[in-house]
Formats: C-alpha cells, sequence, structure tokens
C-alpha cells in the first residue's frame, strides 16, 4: 500500500470502447468536475487576445456597432426610409447583429479550440469539449457588454422619437434569457461539429468564413422575419439561428412574447446541435491526439 | 487490482490508421469522393500485447529507439489515447509532462499559464494558488519573469516551467517523456532530487529517456520497447547494456547522455 502523505486510491480503467462513445455518466462529471478550467481558459482567452490592442475590450462592442451602421447606410439610407422606419431598421440590425454574433464567436473561435489547444491534447486526458466550452463561454462574456450599449442606443432613440415602433419597458423581455441560453447552447453544439471536422480537414475554418456569411444573409439579421411570407417563411426554421433570431427581433423591436412555434424553434435547434454536435464530437475525440501530434 | 500497484497494463495493443495524404484538406476529401478513390493511410501498430505491473513507489524507465511505441504507451496510461484492444488500470493521481510547454498560451504570463496547466490537470484554483510560490521558486525564472508573458521566455526557461509545473503537483503517479532534457545541469540535478524526494514518498514515476545515464541513475527498473513490444525487463544497468548491444554502438558517455 503507498505510503505518500496526499494519496487518494482513485482507480481509472482504460479499455477500447465498444460503441464509438466512451461511457457518458463518467465523461459528464469529469466535464462537470473541471468547469473552472473552461471558466478560467475563457477568462485567460479574452484577457490574451486584447493584450496588445490599444483600445483593448472596447473592440467588442465597437466592431458589431460599426458593421451595423454600415448595414444601415446600405439597407436604409440608400433603399431610402423614414424616421421611424429607419430607426426600427438601426435597433434591428443592431440586435441581430449582437446576437448572431454571439453564435459565430462561438462556432468559429470553438471550431479552431482543439488544433490550436494541441499540445494540451497531447499532455492531458480531460474531456476536450472543455475547449469549444470555453470558447462559447467566452463568446458570452464577449457578448454582455454589448447588452447596455444596445440599451443606450434604444433609450436615446426613444427619446428623440417617442413615436417609433420600438417599445419601452416590457414584461415580455424576461424572454431573452431564454433565448440568449438556446443561442449559445446551438452555438456550442455547432462549434463541437466544427472543431471535429476543423481536425481532420484543415481548411474547415477557412469554408467556416463564408459559411457564416452566407448564414447571416440568410438570417433575419439585415432584414425583418415578416419579410417572408408564405411557404418561405419556412427558411426561418430550417436556419438553426431562425427562431431564436426571430424571437429577439420579436422581444425586442416589437415588445411581443414568443409563439409557441418560436419556442419550439429554439429549444428544436438547440437540442439537435447539442446531441449531433456532442455525439460526432465524443465519439471522435480519443483520436485528437493521434490526429495532431 | 492489488493494492500494492499503480499501474496494470494488460495485453495491451496501440492500433492507428495515420493518414498519408500530404494535405488534410476538404478540398482533397471531396476530389477524392468525386473520383471514388480512397484517402491513402497506414495502420501503425504502436504497442502490441504488452503486459506490465508497475507497484506504488518504482520508477519505471523506457528505452527504445524512435517509433519503438514509447510516448503511446505513455499516452494511453495517461488516458490521452483509447487502447484497441487489453486495457490499463491506473491508481492514483496522474501528472503528465508528455510535450514540452503544456496548457501554455505565449501570450500570457507564466502565473496564469500555471493556474491553467494546474487546472488542466484537475486541481482546483485553491489547490494551485497555493503551490504557485512553490513552482516559481523552483523553475528558478530570473525576478520578475513570472508575471511576463511566456513568449518573453528562453526555451530553457520555458522547459524548466513546465517541468516544475509537473512535478509539484503532488502526484501520486508522475509520466515524463524526455521532460529532464529542458534545464541546464544545475537544474537537472535539482530535478534528480526532487524525483527521488517523490520516490522516497512512495510515488511512482515513469521516465522515457533516451539520455540512458539518466536511466540508469534513477530508475529502478527498466523495460526496452522496440517496434512496439517490449523486449525486456529488469535491473536498468542489464536492459541498457542489452539495448546498447542491440543498437550496437557501445557504451560511449555520448551515447548514453542521449541515444
Amino acid at each position: 500500500m503507498p505510503t505518500n502523505p496526499d494519496f487518494v486510491p482513485k482507480i481509472q480503467v482504460f479499455e477500447p470502447h465498444r460503441a464509438s462513445l466512451p461511457p457518458l455518466i463518467p465523461y459528464i462529471k469529469e466535464f462537470w468536475q473541471r468547469r473552472t478550467f473552461a471558466i478560467e481558459l475563457a477568462k485567460f482567452n479574452d484577457k490574451a487576445e486584447y493584450l496588445d490592442s490599444r483600445l483593448g475590450k472596447v473592440w467588442l462592442v465597437l466592431n458589431p456597432l460599426l458593421l451595423g451602421l454600415v448595414y444601415y447606410l446600405v439597407v436604409t439610407i440608400i433603399r431610402g426610409g423614414g424616421h421611424n422606419n429607419g430607426l426600427t431598421t438601426l435597433d434591428h440590425l443592431l440586435i441581430g447583429l449582437f446576437t448572431f454574433y454571439f453564435a459565430q464567436n462561438c462556432i468559429t473561435a470553438g471550431a479552431q479550440s482543439v488544433t490550436l489547444g494541441g499540445r494540451l491534447i497531447l499532455n492531458q486526458a480531460f474531456p476536450r469539449a472543455l475547449l469549444p466550452f470555453s470558447c462559447a463561454l467566452q463568446a458570452f462574456q464577449q457578448f454582455i457588454p454589448t447588452i447596455p450599449v444596445y440599451i443606450f442606443i434604444l433609450v436615446t432613440g426613444k427619446y428623440f422619437y417617442p413615436a417609433t415602433q420600438v417599445p419601452g419597458w416590457t414584461w415580455h423581455f424576461i424572454w431573452i434569457p431564454f433565448i440568449l441560453i438556446c443561442v449559445g447552447i446551438t452555438g456550442f453544439g455547432l462549434a463541437l461539429v466544427f472543431a471535429t471536422l476543423n481536425v481532420y480537414f484543415r481548411d474547415t475554418n477557412k469554408l467556416l468564413s463564408y459559411i457564416t456569411r452566407i448564414w447571416m444573409y440568410l438570417s433575419p439579421v439585415l432584414w425583418l422575419p415578416e419579410t417572408l411570407h408564405g411557404k418561405a417563411k419556412l427558411l426561418l426554421y430550417a436556419n438553426p439561428l431562425g427562431p431564436a433570431l426571430t424571437a429577439t427581433s420579436n422581444v425586442w423591436i416589437k415588445g411581443e412574447g414568443l409563439s409557441g412555434l418560436i419556442i419550439f424553434g429554439c429549444i428544436f435547434w438547440a437540442v439537435v446541435s447539442m446531441l449531433l454536435g456532442g455525439y460526432f464530437f465524443i465519439s471522435r475525440e480519443r483520436d485528437f491526439a493521434i490526429r495532431i501530434a | 487490482m492489488p493494492e500494492d500497484l499503480a499501474i496494470r497494463i494488460e495485453d495491451l495493443s496501440i492500433t492507428y490508421k495515420v493518414n498519408l495524404e500530404a494535405k488534410r484538406t476538404l478540398k482533397n476529401a471531396v476530389m477524392r469522393a468525386s473520383l471514388r478513390q480512397e484517402a491513402r493511410t497506414r495502420t501503425v501498430e504502436a504497442v502490441k500485447h504488452m503486459t506490465l505491473d508497475i507497484p506504488h513507489g518504482s520508477v519505471l524507465g523506457i528505452v527504445g529507439s524512435n517509433g519503438a511505441g514509447k510516448s503511446t504507451l505513455m499516452r494511453c496510461i495517461a488516458g490521452i489515447l483509447s487502447p484497441t484492444e487489453g486495457r490499463v488500470i491506473v491508481n492514483g493521481k496522474i501528472s503528465t509532462l508528455l510535450a514540452l510547454g503544456v496548457g501554455f498560451n505565449p501570450a500570457l504570463s507564466g502565473r496564469d499559464n500555471i493556474i491553467l496547466g494546474g487546472l488542466a490537470s484537475g486541481l482546483t484554483k485553491e489547490e494551485i494558488e497555493n503551490k504557485t510560490a512553490e513552482i516559481t521558486e523552483f523553475a528558478a525564472l530570473p525576478e520578475g519573469f513570472i508575471d511576463l508573458p511566456v513568449r518573453t521566455y528562453s526555451s530553457g526557461m520555458y522547459g524548466r516551467l513546465s517541468f516544475s509545473v509537473a512535478v509539484n503537483m503532488t502526484p501520486d503517479i508522475l509520466l515524463l517523456d524526455e521532460a529532464l532534457s529542458a534545464g541546464d545541469a544545475a537544474f537537472k540535478e535539482k530535478s534528480f532530487e526532487r524525483m527521488r524526494k517523490l520516490c522516497e514518498e512512495a510515488r511512482t514515476i515513469l521516465i522515457v529517456s533516451h539520455a540512458l545515464a539518466t536511466v540508469t541513475d534513477l530508475c529502478d527498473t527498466a523495460i526496452w520497447m522496440h517496434k512496439g513490444q517490449m523486449l525486456a525487463k529488469g535491473k536498468p544497468e542489464q536492459v541498457v547494456d542489452d539495448y546498447l548491444k542491440f543498437l550496437n554502438v557501445g557504451s560511449l558517455p555520448s551515447n548514453l547522455e542521449d541515444m
């Protein structure tokens, strides 16, 4: 029997996987036990990302804000539009971009998390899903500061144009956490898919930049969800972020609650993304050390 | 598993496929699929039917030429790679140094990286913070360097910090793969002393090294691996001697230092 003072018996058995998935309960337990690693990794990566930038984290808000203004110019001023309509469009564009960027950052950073975590993966055994998970947490941390900025823009707009369609305070804002959780889970699930693909095909990340751009044009970010009618409305539900972005627009711009179909759409895509991504990633993660070495 | 064992390896085989494509891209995969071609792969039998018991408190040296399966074996014991056949049972907390600069983000300070490395290995933040001073002192970094970005470190400082994190995590089982080549002579001696102390506390150490003198100095048992098989097990001097005879290079000091 060992005599070392801190020895605590901890039996671990490493066997071939009968199926492609490892035993899921120990995996989830281990994931939960090491969640602090993902949280701290997200904080440290966030810190490292803006260390050399003079404006630092201001870019987190400035980037989508400037992009929003560019799209606003394209969508409203060039196409033409009244004051109220213009303000509604700007508000819709900004919250759509902020929310879409939250999901996009989950996916693009998560997609690279395994290939960039090479040494960590070669050296230590831990649930690899913690790496894309920390990227999802980081994306959420980076999304948070955009909310007060957005509220400031909403309030200022309402003050100068009280007749705007954009509502004041409404109880329907309680849907916002639900929407963000669904966006975060969908983003994390898709990050798991792309992170796995990126291990096998290193050009996945290049392709991803085009995919996300086209995806944004197909999502109700630059256009209002009610622009679609009839069968075209199916496009909203076939898009993993469609229901959540429609919900975002409904709550923030129209001050309405969510319909059963939208709630179902948000939950459906969050669950499908997580199951698909989780299965694809976890069933292959024991192969990562070989592919990365 | 008997209580006195730290690691039991039962009829372990590890086989994997390596892709022989020069570039593993989606474009190539689509092109291949359109031409109905299969990816060029090679099956590597890295470890073949290996059985070994390692008691608590032993220091096991693993020698063998490149491609013998030493690193694959270590990664399987650490739980990083899965067995293809057989199984590995481990009793105790493992700390690893299988790739230099583990968990290190070059833009972050040494202190931040110590926290990340410790958390990845399963310690709590409080435990790591209690050990940070010890780790920093052991790594012998110049004053103030611990709060500078790791990208400003020399390769020696980088290696010393990695080693210091691994040995100061109070592991029950320490796995080291070529980790002792990082520091200078003084640091190497300090590392040896630390490992002897770990052994006195009945902690188990596995060392993969091409520096055969390290194996004979530190280990109480050694194994020699060749093409995935364990060819010999016994006293380090005997195993190293057999290995040198096999290589037909003789025991010159240069050979003992780096083989």
